[in-house]
């Protein structure tokens, strides 16, 4: 199924040898979902702590090994062996299966990153989708670990996590219909593609309105601060994982990094143009067809471009994190709900504007000259230039609109409240009495 | 190969199904039945159409799952336990139910003729050859990788009845959901202090408790 999908141009071009297919998902197992992938969380930690130092003005880890880098070994040492209780009441099997799916959601959504030319361990031609739909297992896992553990607390905190889960996952995923729309494909290889022959998607209006709103919601979907109520200490006795201890814990603190990374790659291979650079290189495709060797350079570039890009994006994360103070609940569900799903609704028909006024002719003259075999003309700076003036003006009306919607019924009341004295609190029993 | 592979997921499957019939534990049952959902994208992954296996996915587990854990988690006691216990005669009736429905719906699949363009499934051997697609009829290939554009197309052309009721049916469960869950006044509690029209000049000049005891309205204050 994997030849079949519909790539064109730079990423026809195939690396690992069709003929021993199973030595490639061999090495994608054992090299990348055994090995760099959980490095990559452990040392993601690390990082974390030591920026969040630097920006608090501390020190950080620096006791275990030099600059504290063998810190999440030590750590992992620490979660491996100790107890792992499991409270009497809970439900056995959940109770183990509910971090499992968890992990197993995280791990998925990196099947269908394409990590460079021809790097993506399966490149589906619905690729997009299937992502979508593996990580929206990690809802339920949240849910099971609330539920399975017998303990209100941790129910009652299960089911916000899963409350909040759901309405990030609407704008998160409204947030890429611009993508498929400009792309035309589901598959995320073409997506990488058609950024190649265009440019990143971040650089047109929607697609960084797009790109914004898809930030701010995947950062909601990776519970991390300033929405990790879910998982926070001060919010119900840290939620859902309450009842939860050693490795158990474990799997789940390693399934929220790696959901970090997963995000931070699909944000990068989404908007940010996978390993490509911001300028088109159109030798590069040429260069390549010439043999292996060209081929490998190449990809060790773009590898290298897509991991700066992804330390850049996690980078983001741990900035808002260290600071950004964490939102109330209900102003959480309200900033999803009125403010990220209409921007991202309004964004689609812009995206669509845009991709009328820049975007279908030249893809339709590409087309044309892959079959008459004729030199592409690429379009005039003035089209582009055209499609940002007006593309412009209507995400910043939009963005106006949804602001005054929000404000406007609320700026009377808003300004009223804060002119007139806040009651004290010894007025309160009054206050009950006429409420009653 | 192939045919032992759906054989074995068809066998858990059913499994998955009984699970779900008979589970004494509400959410187990729910759990079993998301079990048995992933086993129906398995299937479509196994008859080549992995666009809707993770529609399937996407639809099935992650939300009408998700949906019903929550309704039973707010209507029902908190844990769920033991509360599917039926009497002996409510089994024996919903059972019948159940295999008549599967009669009706095995009649209908197997006496299914078919038309001159589309014959009857029992008369297609094997999986079209990718090569030998007719005219205006789309090659197997060209379907597998585009199936979310042929899916469109076939519901915006073939079943565009099914679909325009299917939505308008969605529609009408969103209006009702969003009449049931609107409620007049505002939600955040500032506002309620407002709506019950409580100004400064109300409240009594010291703020003392034997102040707010004699304050109009004040039938059960704390301090009394």
């Amino acid at each position: 199924m994997t030849d079949w999908a519909c790539a064109t141009l730079l990423f026809a071009q195939e690396i690992a040898p069709r003929e021993i297919p199973w030595l490639a998902w061999f090495l994608w197992l054992l090299i990348g979902f055994f090995g760099i992938f959980p490095g990559v969380v452990a040392y993601m930690v690390w990082a974390e702590r030591k920026v969040a130092a630097r920006f608090q003005d501390r020190i950080g880890p620096n006791r275990v090994g030099p600059l504290g880098l063998l810190q999440p070994i030590a750590d992992a040492l620490k979660l491996i062996t100790k107890e792992d209780i499991v409270p009497d009441a809970a439900d056995p099997i959940v109770h183990l299966l509910a971090p499992v799916i968890i992990l197993v959601s995280s791990f998925l959504v990196l099947a269908v990153i394409p990590f460079g030319v021809g790097l993506a361990p399966v490149n589906l031609p619905s690729g997009l989708l299937y992502l979508i739909a593996v990580s929206s297992f990690s809802a339920l896992g949240v849910f099971l670990a609330g539920w399975s553990s017998r303990n209100k607390y941790a129910l009652l905190g299960g089911m916000r996590a899963v409350a909040q889960l759901v309405s990030y996952e609407v704008p998160q995923v409204l947030s890429t219909i611009p993508v498929i729309l400009f792309t035309g494909s589901l598959s995320l290889v073409s997506m990488v593609d058609r950024q190649y022959e265009f440019g990143w998607f971040v650089f047109s209006p929607p697609g960084f309105l797009a790109f914004v709103v898809m930030t701010i919601a995947s950062i909601a979907e990776v519970n991390r601060t300033p929405f990790d109520l879910p998982e926070a200490e001060s919010e119900i006795i840290a939620g859902y994982h309450t009842e939860y201890s050693g490795m158990r814990f474990g799997l789940f603190f390693l399934a929220e990094y790696l959901s970090v990374f997963a995000v931070s790659c699909l944000g990068t291979v989404l908007f940010l143009g996978g390993g490509l650079l911001p300028f088109p290189l159109n030798r590069l495709a040429e260069w390549m067809g010439t043999g292996d060797w060209p081929a490998i350079v190449v990809n060790i570039g773009m590898v290298s471009v897509f991991s700066i890009k992804v330390l850049g994006y996690v980078f983001l994360m741990f900035w808002v994190r260290v600071t950004l103070p964490r939102m109330r609940v209900d102003r959480m569900m309200n900033f999803a709900w009125k403010y990220l799903v209409p921007l991202s609704i309004g964004n689609i028909v812009i995206a669509a504007v845009w991709f009328e006024m820049v975007l279908r002719d030249p893809i339709k003259r590409m087309a044309q000259v892959e079959i008459t075999g004729d030199e592409y003309i690429p379009p005039g700076i003035g089209v582009g230039l055209k499609g940002w003036i007006v593309t412009g003006a209507l995400v910043i009306a939009l963005f106006l609109t949804v602001l005054r919607v929000n404000r406007g019924s609320h700026a009377s009341k808003i300004k009223e409240i804060t002119e007139s004295p806040i009651p004290l609190p010894s007025e309160a029993p009054a206050l009950f009495a006429r409420a009653r | 190969m192939i045919q032992s592979i759906f054989l074995l997921f068809s066998a858990i499957g059913l499994m998955a199904a009984l699970g779900t019939v008979l589970s004494r534990n509400l959410v187990r049952a729910a759990l079993w039945l998301v079990a048995f959902f992933f086993i129906i994208a398995v299937q479509f992954v196994l008859l080549e159409a992995e666009f809707l296996a993770a529609i399937q996915v996407l639809v099935y587990i992650g939300a009408v799952a998700i949906l019903l854990l929550f309704g039973i988690m707010l209507t029902r006691n908190i844990q769920g336990d033991e509360t599917t216990s039926a009497s002996l005669n409510t089994k024996l009736i919903f059972g019948a139910l159940g295999l008549a429905l599967f009669a009706v719906l095995a009649t209908a699949i197997v006496s299914h003729k078919g038309t001159p363009e589309r014959p009857a499934w029992s008369k297609i051997q094997g999986r079209p050859d990718d090569e030998a697609g007719r005219d205006g009829v789309l090659t197997r290939k060209d379907t597998i990788n585009n199936m979310a554009k042929t899916v469109g197309d076939e519901m915006m052309t073939r079943f565009v009845i099914p679909f325009e009721i299917a939505g308008l049916l969605l529609t009408v469960a969103l209006v009702g959901a969003v009449a049931l869950a609107r409620q007049v006044g505002a939600d955040e509690p500032i506002d309620r202090v407002r709506k019950a029209g409580f100004t400064r000049d109300d409240a009594p000049a010291n703020g003392s408790p034997e102040g707010v005891a004699e304050a109009p309205g004040a039938v059960a204050s704390p301090s009394h």
